[in-house]
C-alpha cells in the first residue's frame, strides 16, 4: 500500500460515516416533520371543535336572552341577545375558513347555520311582536325545538370532529410508531454498516500498517547489518581509512588509522580532519594541504605529494602513501571525503636500500672494466717511469713524457666518468643524451672489445633533454650491460638516439633505442620485467636493475618500454627509453621505483 | 741495439699503447720482443718463431688470455707464460695453468723479475733448445 492509498482509505473511513449519518439525520428530520403535521391536523380538529362549542355557546347566550325576554319582556333582557350576534357571524366565518377543506364538515356547517337562521327568524318574530304575549307556551315550544334541532347539528359536527380527530390520532400514534422503527431500524442499520465498513477499512490499514512495519523492520535489520558490514570491513581494511563529511568534520576512523594518527575514533570523531591528520612535508617540514580541500578544489581522486609525513598525536612520524577521494551521493553532489593512507616507513628505507644496493651492484658490475681501464694506464706509466729513469736521450725521454700524458688523461677521463655516476646536480639540468651514452659506453669498453661485441651507434646530433645526469647514467648502464649480456660473445647492438617531436600522449623529447642480436624475451618473463628482484641472470644479477631504471625514467616523466625487435636484422629484445625535454623530476621527488604494470611492456 | 741477441718474448695485449711501452722496457733490459694485438695473430707468431717466453693479457676481446694459453700449451707446453692482468680476481684454472701471474700496475720492476725467473731455466746450461 503506498501513500496515496493509505490516505484514500483515511479519507473514507473518516467521510463516509459522516454521510451516512448525514443522511440518517435527514431520513429522522422528514419523520419528525411528517409526524407534527399530523399533530397540526389533531389541533385543527380540536380548533374546530372548540369554535363549535363556542359557537353554540354563543347561540346559548341569545336564547337566554331571548327567553328573559319573553318571560319578563323587559328589553334589558335582550342585551346578551344583542352582544351575541355580531361574534355569531365572525364565529361561523372562522368556522367555514377552518373546515372548508372538509365538505362533510362545510354541509355540517351550512346544517347548523340554516337551522341558526331559522331559529334567528324565530327569534325576530317574537321581537316583533307584543311583549305582553310574547311568554305563550307555544311559542315557548316552537323556540325550544327549533333550538333543539340547532343543537343537534351542532353535536352532528361536534360528533364529526371527534370522529376525526380520533382517526387523526389514531394515524399520528400508528405514523409515530412507524418512525420509531424506521429511525430505529435505519439507525440500526447504518451503525452496523459503519461498523463493518470501519472495521473493514480498519483491518486494510491494519494489516498494511502491520506489513510497512514488518517491512521497515526488515529494511532496518537489513541496513543495520549492512552498515555493521561495512563498519567491520573498513575496520578490518590493513590501510588506514577516515571518512569525512563535506566540510571536512571527521564522520569514521578506523583502526589502523586510529593507530597512526594516534586518536581514538571516539576522540576524533566529529573533529576536523587537519586537526587529527596532521601532515607535513617531510624534507621541508611546511604543513603539507589538507586533502579535504584539495578534494573540495580539484573534485576529483588526489594522491599525497611525494614525502608527506603523518605526524601522529604523539609526536611520532610516519613517511605515509594515501589518496583522497570524494564520496557522491547518487546525484553527483559531494558528500564527504575519504581519505585512504598508509605507513610507508619501512617500505621507503627498504626501496632507498634497495636502490643503494642497485647503485652498488652496478658499480661493481663496472668493476672489472674500471679495474681494467685504470691499471692499464697506471701499468703504462709505471713503466714509462722506468724507462724514463734509465733513458738519457731527451728525443726518447719527451716521447716517452708525451705517452705518459696521455695514459693519465685517459685515467682521468675514466675516472671522471665514474665519479658521475654518483655526483648529482642538486636541480635537473640539461644532458646530452649523446654525451651520456658515450660516457656509460667508455666504462664498458673493456667489457664490448672483451666479448668482441659490435656496437653499432646510430646518433649523431646532440639530443637533449632535461634531467639528473648520474641517474639518466644509471639507467644507461643498466640498458646496456643488459644488451651486452644478452647479445653475447660475438654479438651485436644497435644504439640509436634521437629527438622526437611531440605526439598525442606524449610531449617532445629524446628516445634512446637499444636493440640487441640475443634470443629475445620469452612471454613468461614480459610481466614481471619491472619486478624488484626479478632476474634472468641467476647469481649474477640483483634483479633490480629495471626496476631502478623504471622509477629513475618514470620520475623524469619518461617511459620504459621492453619488446622484440621485430624489424631488421637484430631479432632480439629491443628496449625503447623515452624522457621528455621538460623533465617532471625536481630535487625533492624520490628515485622511488613504482612497479605499474600499464608501463610496462607491450608485446 | 744491444739486445739483439737476448731471449725472444712474445707480448700479447689489446692495449697498443700499453703494449708499446711494455715493449721498450723488455728490450731495455736484453730481451727481443714480438708483439700481437689480439689472441689469433699472437698464436701465428707462437707457431711461426722461436718464442722462449711469453706475456700474455688476460682480458682482450675475440680470444682471452685464457683461451690462448691453452692453445699454446697444446702446441709448445714448455714455453713458459706469464699472465698479465688488470684483473684482480683471474679464474683459479688459468691461474693454475699459466707459470706467473703479474698484476697491471704493480710496476716494471716486478715484471722484469718475474720474466727473469720465467726465463732462468731456459738459459741454464742444456736447456736451450
Amino acid at each position: 500500500m503506498n501513500l496515496r492509498e493509505f490516505n484514500r482509505i483515511v479519507r473514507q473511513t473518516l467521510f463516509l460515516p459522516v454521510l451516512l449519518l448525514l443522511v440518517l439525520a435527514g431520513f429522522i428530520i422528514w419523520q419528525i416533520s411528517r409526524s407534527s403535521a399530523e399533530l397540526r391536523w389533531i389541533d385543527h380538529s380540536d380548533d374546530v371543535m372548540e369554535q363549535t362549542i363556542r359557537l353554540e355557546k354563543l347561540v346559548l347566550d341569545q336564547e337566554t336572552g331571548l327567553r328573559g325576554y319573553q318571560l319578563t319582556g323587559d328589553n334589558s333582557m335582550l342585551a346578551p341577545y344583542k352582544a351575541a350576534t355580531a361574534p355569531i357571524g365572525k364565529q361561523f366565518t372562522t368556522l367555514r375558513d377552518l373546515v372548508a377543506d372538509n365538505p362533510t364538515q362545510m354541509s355540517h356547517l351550512a346544517n347548523v347555520r340554516d337551522r341558526y337562521q331559522i331559529w334567528l327568524g324565530f327569534a325576530q318574530g317574537v321581537l316583533n311582536k307584543d311583549p305582553t304575549v310574547v311568554n305563550d307556551p307555544r311559542l315557548n315550544q316552537h323556540g325550544k325545538e327549533l333550538m333543539d334541532s340547532l343543537r343537534d347539528a351542532v353535536n352532528a359536527m361536534l360528533q364529526t370532529e371527534g370522529h376525526i380527530r380520533r382517526e387523526r390520532a389514531n394515524a399520528a400514534l400508528s405514523i409515530e410508531r412507524r418512525e420509531l422503527a424506521a429511525v430505529l431500524v435505519s439507525s440500526l442499520l447504518v451503525g452496523l454498516l459503519l461498523a463493518i465498513f470501519t472495521r473493514s477499512r480498519l483491518r486494510r490499514v491494519s494489516t498494511t500498517y502491520d506489513a510497512a512495519l514488518e517491512e521497515l523492520t526488515n529494511k532496518a535489520q537489513e541496513i543495520y547489518e549492512r552498515r555493521q558490514w561495512f563498519q567491520t570491513t573498513l575496520e578490518s581494511i590493513g590501510d588506514a581509512v577516515i571518512a569525512c563529511d563535506k566540510d571536512g568534520n571527521i564522520e569514521f576512523v578506523n583502526a589502523i588509522a586510529q593507530e597512526l594518527t594516534g586518536w581514538t575514533a571516539s576522540e576524533a570523531l566529529g573533529r576536523p580532519l587537519n586537526e587529527v591528520f596532521h601532515i607535513i612535508n617531510e624534507e621541508t617540514r611546511q604543513v603539507a594541504e589538507n586533502p579535504v580541500d584539495k578534494v573540495r578544489r580539484l573534485q576529483m581522486v588526489v594522491g599525497l605529494a611525494n614525502h608527506t609525513a603523518l605526524i601522529s598525536r604523539q609526536g611520532k612520524e610516519y613517511i605515509i602513501d594515501d589518496s583522497a577521494a570524494p564520496i557522491r551521493a547518487e546525484d553527483g553532489e559531494m558528500r564527504g571525503i575519504v581519505l585512504v593512507f598508509r605507513d610507508v616507513t619501512e617500505a621507503r628505507r627498504s626501496e632507498a636500500a634497495l636502490i643503494a644496493a642497485e647503485k652498488l651492484a652496478v658499480a661493481g658490475r663496472l668493476a672489472a672494466s674500471i679495474a681494467h681501464e685504470i691499471h692499464n694506464p697506471l701499468d703504462s706509466v709505471a713503466n714509462l717511469h722506468f724507462l724514463l729513469e734509465n733513458e738519457t736521450d731527451p728525443m726518447k725521454r719527451k716521447e716517452y713524457l708525451r705517452m705518459a700524458q696521455q695514459e693519465l688523461s685517459r685515467t682521468m677521463q675514466i675516472s671522471r666518468t665514474l665519479l658521475s655516476l654518483y655526483r648529482e646536480p642538486k636541480a635537473p639540468i640539461p644532458v646530452d643524451l649523446k654525451d651520456l651514452a658515450e660516457g656509460v659506453l667508455l666504462l664498458l669498453e673493456r667489457s664490448v672489445a672483451q666479448q668482441g661485441i659490435t656496437i653499432e651507434r646510430q646518433f649523431k646530433e646532440p639530443c637533449i633533454v632535461e634531467g639528473f645526469p648520474a641517474e639518466l647514467r644509471q639507467v644507461f648502464t643498466n640498458v646496456f650491460l643488459n644488451a651486452l649480456d644478452a647479445a653475447g660473445k660475438g654479438g651485436r647492438i644497435r644504439i640509436r638516439i634521437e629527438p622526437v617531436a611531440a605526439a598525442e600522449l606524449r610531449s617532445a623529447g629524446g628516445l634512446v633505442e637499444v636493440a640487441d642480436s640475443g634470443p629475445g624475451i620469452s612471454e613468461q618473463v614480459t610481466g614481471n620485467l619491472f619486478q624488484p628482484f626479478f632476474t634472468t641472470k641467476g647469481e649474477n644479477g640483483t634483479g633490480l636493475g629495471l626496476w631502478v631504471s623504471n622509477g629513475i625514467v618514470l620520475k623524469h616523466g619518461g617511459s620504459i618500454r621492453i619488446a622484440n625487435n621485430d624489424d631488421g636484422d637484430l631479432r632480439g629484445a629491443c628496449v625503447r627509453v623515452y624522457l621528455p625535454t621538460r623533465t617532471m623530476a625536481n630535487s625533492s621527488t624520490r628515485t622511488t621505483a613504482h612497479v605499474d604494470q600499464g608501463t610496462g611492456i607491450r608485446n | 741495439m744491444e739486445a739483439v741477441t737476448g731471449p725472444l718474448i712474445l707480448c700479447i695485449d689489446d692495449e697498443a699503447l700499453g703494449l708499446q711501452i711494455r715493449k721498450a722496457v723488455l728490450e731495455r733490459e736484453g730481451y727481443r720482443v714480438l708483439t700481437a694485438l689480439d689472441g689469433s695473430s699472437g698464436l701465428n707468431l707462437f707457431a711461426g718463431e722461436p718464442v722462449e717466453g711469453v706475456i700474455l693479457d688476460y682480458f682482450m676481446p675475440g680470444m682471452d688470455g685464457g683461451q690462448v694459453a691453452v692453445a699454446m700449451r697444446r702446441q709448445r707446453p714448455e714455453v713458459p707464460i706469464l699472465l698479465l692482468s688488470a684483473y684482480v680476481n683471474l679464474p683459479q684454472d688459468v691461474v693454475t695453468m699459466v707459470d706467473f701471474t703479474v698484476l697491471k700496475g704493480e710496476g716494471p720492476t716486478e715484471l722484469l723479475s718475474k720474466v727473469r725467473s720465467m726465463l732462468q731455466p731456459r738459459q741454464g746450461p742444456g736447456a736451450a733448445p
